[in-house]
């Protein structure tokens, strides 16, 4: 009998990808505590470790088997099993022993394709011992790699090499053979800093004993937690502070087991470089940490967290000086190279680079860019100009050295070049500021010549793709579509730029070069494509709003997005009035008449065939609303209007109590159908309220 | 990048044709299967005097350039490597030799050691430029199955070079190559020495489309950038090539005047219409070649058109959208010399199964 213990796995590998690790040890735990609890197996909490060169679970208080359960076991037909008097033949005897029960301890089981011989048996649980390689395997198996590799001359395939895989339940080595290893109870420490494999006597001790005699931390965020204090203490001790060490952390923890801070300084001649350049060449291939002062100003220092203890750090930093100073070198060559050429002159060369297969080269797209460009300043009523001038220029950056360098350096060094070459502040700052945003969360371009030509770039970038046919499936975006989409989408409601987006999509389409789609399909599927980002973009920004209220605005097709907006708050604050739930019944069940009626209404209501004080009172309100709503919906004043028609509720609901809509009558009928149109069309004007779930 | 890389490992020289911009990929890029380098101004020379003359006292005796080479063949060779010289052709990257690359192809046990001078014609730099060369040095190591202690027998080579590991940060840094269109990839490392990348190890998955089975496990050194970190020297051509009774000879001594007159020539004055003429003509010859079964001689066509490739990108004889219709030429060269070459060895019974032994992926002795 097994006794309830700690349990931990540990596979032992080659170094393993960095952007990767984080995400594997998730993975590794979470698909084994799914796998442990459907094998019904009890346990406490569970841990995740992981470091270069191991992912590994440890979980408290795991028991030693599955609970046992009552199952019924099902035995041969009974006409089979008894004979004539009723006794067991020898394939009832056979079912009994191997139930371990006396005959009298069999039963029936009756359906209706017969009766068979039954025995309840219990069914002792399997032990852990005997469940963990197989869930421990599956747990693997499952894990998110994208392409796993083989090695030597073994079938085994994982992320990298797997060396040893430890497998404690206790003290206990549960055995087995996991990718192709015997499981075994020593792990191993440090590449550098650690001698012989380390036995792990029992769960609990894993972390210390690597630690202590390893020199491995093994957890990760305790790992990341070091790194930052170390690079944030580093950073104080030469005066400065850690330029964006958030987006490093986890990738230089995971790229160590022993982290060591190590300060290395350049040649303060480079900080004359544009800042990005001096940030993207530390933090780039390097993942150093830059360093600024108080004010902002980088200082000639970076950080690197080395894997060793060294004996002899200095070596360790000169060794990191020495790459460094060749790579700022190089950037100051390309910085100085192009500056030599401007923009302007480099725009000829754009020719020459296919921008993609079926699309023409870079110079056509910014040629359509410029178009589309200018159509929208015109809808805007901005000037042109400036717009016009910044798409020709605006991918001309991307021939330079420096971006061919620095690819995410693209438009920040366009702008540096544009000013360079004494371009009007204007230009340089929307060349600048067209791939924003470049990721969720992200700034939007501040001004609007920015915000005009980024909207451009995406809308011609979805529009051509969609074109050629390449548009996103599945989880496959290799052209950062839904990026790009979702980045329309934002500019127009966040910059409040009030422009028909449909039109707008319609003139990208109709500048692409005949593809695969006609323009027409390009048009349909891509308005589509950009309503399924707006539905995410709303959903995730508001959590209190419903889908059906998306849905509710969405049927109107408001061609302004910024017009969308003004919709949905409207509808929201429809919802939370009393009558909204009386009204949106009442708009459910009058588009359920009217569908269902089999016949149109009359075109115009007659009011000498309203009869009921019912009608005629609706009738009234009706009149009274639709004077009312035009200047409303006029001025884009949706709550206002919503709230005009929220007070028909008493009429609406006076009217369902009592009148027949459906009468006998033919011209009394279609009048009052005539009647619900108006009702409906009147609530359609801002939304189909019809729609709402509302309690 | 992933692109560049694995263009750099089927195709040697041919790296720079993926992205544009690559006439421009500074060194570091390319670090081991294309141009070493160092610091251009050695600006730190003044602020770690003390540093040096400390660190110097500890070192051992520093290895010159062919020391550095003969100590790692020596190395390999006591590991069971057959010592392999130089191919006898033009190409961009160790990986080119067919001790590499078609040995990877199928399931004979293999392994060699060797130096492969590569060649990348684009990187010419006239001799002016400290870590940059249109000709340099590879180390390559090739061993199929990998075994298991792969990574420590590298381990123990950069010790015997000079390389405390308890004083260097060492660390293996993901870095893979794909080569869709060949079918071709693997999984594997840059190696950082404090930062710096002198080495790539790659495990091969696939090449020609054909599955590598075994694993054929590679070890790139960048020979020029493991001299100048171990001499601690700021320009290739300081590099000591040799100091013994016959005098003091540099890096520079034996290759300046080569750098410069190359450079001229990959830039300047190679034929491009006889350039084209060769690139058909291998093209042409690899094709009936293959169609004769003779794979070898197949592969050597593919070398010359890959070469050639590289001289007409040097003389900017290729536009933007020839290129990569000459890639893809070359691709189909290659992928169909693998095919042929497999099929050689299975004609022949994969005779080396035999004669090597069944010897798994155990640890090779160190």
């Amino acid at each position: 009998m097994s006794k309830v213990r700690d349990f931990l796995v540990e596979i032992g590998t080659e170094e393993l990808p960095p952007k990767a690790l984080r995400s594997l040890m998730d993975a590794f735990a979470e698909s084994l505590v799914a796998a442990i609890d459907d094998a019904r197996l009890e346990h406490g909490p569970a841990h995740r470790y992981a470091s270069p060169r191991r992912l590994a679970v440890m979980i408290e208080a795991l028991a030693g088997e599955q609970p046992s359960r009552r199952v019924t076991q099902k035995g041969p037909p009974v006409s089979v099993a008894l004979d004539a008097s009723g006794k067991l033949t020898a394939a009832g005897s056979a079912f009994a022993k191997k139930c371990g029960v006396l005959p009298a301890d069999l039963t029936r089981t009756i359906s209706d394709k017969g009766e068979w011989l039954s025995c309840e048996i219990i069914e002792r649980g399997q032990t852990t011992a005997e469940l963990l390689p197989g869930l421990v395997e599956a747990a693997l198996a499952a894990l998110p790699i994208p392409r796993r590799m083989r090695w030597g001359d073994g079938d085994a395939a994982f992320v990298r090499p797997v060396h040893w895989v430890v497998m404690l339940h206790g003290a206990t080595v549960i055995k087995a053979e996991i990718l192709g290893i015997k499981t075994g109870n020593k792990t191993r420490g440090h590449r550098f800093m650690a001698g012989a494999p380390l036995r792990i006597a029992q769960p609990a001790d894993y972390l210390t004993e690597l630690e202590t005699s390893g020199h491995v931390l093994a957890d990760f965020e305790q790992r990341r937690e070091l790194v930052k204090q170390g690079v944030e203490a580093a950073a104080k001790a030469v005066r400065g502070t850690v330029v964006d060490g958030e987006s490093l952390y986890d990738e230089v923890a995971s790229l160590v087991e022993w982290p060591v801070p190590i300060t290395g300084s350049f040649d303060a001649s480079y900080l004359k470089l544009p800042r990005e350049v001096v940030v993207s060449t530390l933090t780039g291939h390097q993942r150093y940490f830059p360093v600024a002062d108080k004010q902002g100003a980088l200082l000639p220092h970076f950080i690197t967290i080395a894997n060793i203890e060294s004996s002899d750090p200095q070596q360790v930093r000169r060794g990191n000086e020495r790459v460094v100073h060749p790579r700022l070198a190089d950037a100051a060559f390309f910085w100085d190279s192009d500056r030599r050429i401007s923009l302007a002159a480099r725009h000829d060369s754009l020719r020459e680079v296919v921008y993609q297969h079926g699309l023409g080269s870079l110079a056509d797209k910014s040629a359509r860019i410029a178009a589309l460009a200018k159509w929208i300043a015109m809808e805007l009523g901005v000037a042109p100009n400036n717009v016009l001038r910044a798409a020709m220029l605006s991918k001309c950056d991307l021939i330079s050295g420096l971006v061919g360098e620095f690819p995410d350096l693209q438009g920040t060094m366009g702008r540096y070049y544009a000013q360079h070459d004494g371009e009007p502040d204007a230009v340089a700052d929307a060349i600048g500021e067209h791939y924003l945003p470049r990721f969720a969360g992200d700034a939007l371009p501040a001004a609007t010549d920015g915000q005009i030509l980024a909207l451009a770039d995406r809308l011609d970038t979805l529009a051509g793709i969609f074109s050629v046919d390449k548009k996103p499936s599945g989880n496959r975006d290799p052209f950062g579509l839904r990026r790009a989409a979702l980045g329309v989408v934002r500019i127009l409601v966040e910059c409040r730029l009030d422009l028909d987006l449909a039109a707008m999509i319609r003139v990208a389409a109709e500048a692409q070069p005949v593809g695969k789609i006609g323009a027409a399909d390009v048009q349909a599927e891509l308005l589509t494509y950009v309503s399924e980002r707006l539905r995410r973009y709303f959903l995730d920004r508001d959590t209190g709003l419903a889908a059906e209220t998306f849905d509710a605005v969405l049927v109107r097709e408001p061609s302004s997005l910024v017009d969308f907006e003004l919709r949905l708050l409207a509808v929201q604050a429809f919802i939370g009035l009393d009558s909204a739930s009386s009204l949106a019944a009442a708009n459910k069940r009058i588009a359920n008449i009217l569908k269902q009626a089999g016949e149109p209404g009359a075109a115009t209501v007659n009011e000498k065939l309203l009869r009921e004080d019912a009608e005629l009172a609706l009738w009234d309100a009706l009149k009274a609303a639709r004077d009312s709503q035009p200047p409303l919906l006029e001025r884009r004043e949706y709550t206002a209007a919503l709230n005009e028609l929220a007070k028909l509720r008493g009429v609406v609901d006076a009217f369902f109590d009592g009148v027949m809509v459906m009468a006998d009558d033919k011209g009394v009928r279609s009048n009052r159908l005539a009647l619900l149109t108006e009702l409906r069309e009147l609530f359609l004007n801002v939304a189909d309220i019809s729609r709402l779930a509302v309690a | 990048m992933f692109l560049q890389f694995f263009l750099a490992l089927v195709y040697g020289n041919m790296h720079q044709i993926g992205a544009p911009g690559q006439m421009r990929a500074p060194f570091w890029c390319d670090v081991v299967r294309g141009a070493p380098f160092v610091d251009a101004h050695d600006i730190l020379r003044g602020l770690d005097h003390r540093d040096r003359c400390m660190s110097k006292k500890k070192t051992r005796p520093t290895l010159s350039f062919q020391d550095l080479i003969l100590t790692l063949q020596q190395y390999w060779a006591e590991r069971g490597c057959v010592i392999m010289q130089p191919y006898d052709m033009a190409m961009g990257a160790g990986t080119f030799h067919p001790a590499t690359f078609l040995r990877a192809i199928g399931p004979e046990p293999w392994s060699a050691a060797y130096v492969q001078p590569s060649r990348r014609p684009t990187d010419g730099r006239y001799g002016d430029n400290p870590f940059r060369l249109q000709h340099y040095y590879q180390y390559q190591v090739a061993i199929k199955p990998s075994p298991d202690n792969l990574q420590d027998l590298y381990l123990d080579s950069l010790r015997v070079i000079g390389i405390d590991t308890a004083v260097h940060d060492v660390r293996f840094v993901e870095d893979n190559w794909e080569s869709p269109s060949l079918g071709a990839w693997g999984l594997g490392w840059e190696v950082w020495l404090n930062g710096m990348e002198i080495t790539q190890f790659t495990y091969f998955q696939q090449v020609g489309g054909l599955e590598c089975r075994p694993v054929t496990g590679e070890i790139t050194y960048g020979l020029e950038r493991l001299a100048m970190y171990l001499q601690d020297v700021t320009s290739i051509y300081d590099i000591v090539w040799t100091d013994g009774p016959l005098g003091r000879i540099t890096y520079g001594d034996v290759y300046h005047q080569n750098e410069v007159e190359q450079s001229r020539y990959n830039f300047s004055e190679a034929d491009v219409d006889d350039l084209f003429h060769t690139f058909d003509h291998a093209e042409q010859e690899g094709i009936r070649l293959i169609e004769l079964e003779l794979a070898l001689p197949a592969y050597e066509q593919m070398l010359v058109a890959s070469h050639t490739f590289n001289l007409l990108d040097a003389r900017q004889a290729i536009s933007v959208s020839e290129r990569q219709r000459f890639i893809l030429r070359v691709r189909t060269l290659a992928r169909a010399v693998a095919e042929a070459y497999y099929a050689s060895r299975e004609s022949r019974g994969f005779p080396m199964i035999a004669s090597v032994g069944g010897k798994s992926a155990q640890d090779v002795q160190s």
